[in-house]
């Protein structure tokens, strides 16, 4: 006897349920109907949760039909893996439902997502802190939310990030003061972690980085550097530049009436170095070279 | 020039082979540390059409702290004031070092889509922006129109 489509699905899924339990959700729409199935992904490492390195979230939506017609798949929230990683594995499970029409296909495509996952078990992303990938030797740290830095990134981030701590907290009056102490958290996605930074900072930094290139000026650049030049000089011919002079003087004359320096006419281009910056301080003579400095571009974020 | 930290070389790089749409970002001869940014005013705002100038430069210790970046177009907006600072989390205690030139970047165009009144900068503004949105709206038009134009 043939069954009906909802049957086929029905069947599906409980087969699905049974295998996968809570590592599994089916959500429905109002009618009833079983339009999404989710699951996230990770490499056969007989189960050493610590040795998974990567994982993807599979999203199966069902379009009425099912499994007469292709569902459409989403691989959300993948860890570890590059662009290209992510690319093939959408070509692979494609072609799968293609192969499968007509027939169940979620288990098919779990299984082919978890047998690509367990070949491609290290991470080929890059470490977000220095941009550079991982080789073979470096020492590189896994946070629990599946983001990849290496050791020595990780630590220089920590100590930054817990000294800033430290100086906030020191501002504060005692009462004021965090009781919880420092936490460390995810460069990428803000998550608490906690790490041994001492353990971390013993790491050597990426090797990727001595081989790295050298920066050259090239004719991109110049090209650029050309038009951006070109815009300044006719904005500012219409006025539409911010002449910091004139401005903080307006800010000097209304919080203190003080002497009334002519605003300079600065006709050239506004950089380039915070040098450059500096000597225009001095010779303002408003502020000291640091303050000025500080000033132009600390804005206050309250 | 002074040893350039390979991150900085590779953003650069990056900025320059995939640019990201209606952004531009180019270091500068003398400092490669100081960027020329141009970035366009997003459609269906009050700065769409502009061409709006900034500068961004990467302080010593970059990516651990934010870069710092001004406007140099005059904008009229209630969370840039008239000397072209920001107020944007980023740039302060949210800055993370996952985030990069180009995010900030979008961030800041971002920001031009959704000015935010509530936490204001220039104050002038964003009061004329609570009490009669419409009318600062105009104005930020005829500033786009008056200042951040191209030829």
């Amino acid at each position: 006897m043939k069954m009906s489509l909802n049957e086929r699905l029905q069947e599906e899924l409980e087969a699905l349920e049974a295998i996968l339990m809570d590592d599994i959700s089916i959500t429905h729409n109002d009618t009833g109907y079983p339009e999404l199935v989710k699951t996230t992904i990770f490499p056969s490492t007989a189960n050493e949760v610590e040795k998974q390195y990567v994982c993807v979230t599979l999203e199966v939506r069902l379009p009425e039909g099912y499994p007469d017609c292709e569902p459409f798949i989403q691989l959300r929230n993948p860890r570890g893996l590059d662009d290209s990683t992510i690319n093939n594995l959408y070509k692979s499970t494609k072609a799968k439902c293609t192969e499968f029409l007509g027939q169940p296909v979620i288990f098919e495509l779990i299984e082919l997502i978890r047998e690509n996952l367990t070949e491609s078990n290290l991470p080929t992303c890059q470490c977000a802190v220095c941009l550079y990938g991982f080789l073979e030797g470096d020492s590189f740290t896994k946070t629990p939310c599946f983001h990849y830095f290496h050791s020595y990134c990780l630590a220089k981030h920590l100590t930054t990030t817990q000294r800033l701590f430290q100086e906030e907290q020191d501002k504060l009056p005692a009462w004021q003061r965090s009781t919880d102490g420092f936490q460390a958290t995810c460069p990428v996605c803000r998550e608490p972690i906690g790490c041994d930074v001492e353990e971390l900072k013993t790491a050597l930094p990426p090797k990727e980085l001595e081989s790295a290139q050298t920066f050259e000026v090239t004719s991109d650049i110049r090209l650029l550097q050309e038009s951006m030049k070109r815009l300044f000089t006719y904005q500012k011919r219409k006025g539409g530049i911010i002449d910091i002079e004139a401005e903080e003087n307006k800010l000097l004359l209304i919080t203190e009436s003080s002497e009334d320096t002519p605003p300079s006419d600065n006709s050239e281009d506004p950089g380039p170095s915070p040098s450059s910056m500096s000597e225009r301080v001095v010779e303002n003579g408003i502020l000291s070279r640091g303050q000025r400095y500080d000033f132009r571009f600390n804005s206050g974020n309250r | 020039m002074a040893a350039l930290p390979r991150r900085i070389i590779k953003e650069t790089q990056r900025l320059m082979q995939e640019p990201v749409p209606g952004i531009s970002a180019v270091p500068d001869d003398s400092n490669a540390r100081y960027f020329h940014v141009i970035v366009t005013g997003p459609e269906d705002s009050p700065f769409e059409g502009g061409l709006f100038k900034l500068e961004l430069f990467l302080p010593e210790d970059y990516p651990m702290s934010a870069p710092k970046v001004r406007f140099i177009t005059k904008i009229y907006h209630p969370n840039i004031d008239r000397l072209g600072r920001i107020c944007l989390d980023i740039l302060k205690d949210k800055w993370s070092p996952a985030l990069q030139i180009r995010t900030v970047l979008l961030s800041i165009q971002a920001l031009l889509s959704a000015p935010n009144p509530d936490d204001p900068l220039a104050n002038d503004v964003a009061e004329l922006w609570k009490v009669n949105e419409s009318e600062a709206i105009r104005n930020a038009k005829e500033w786009t129109r008056r200042y951040a134009m191209d030829n």
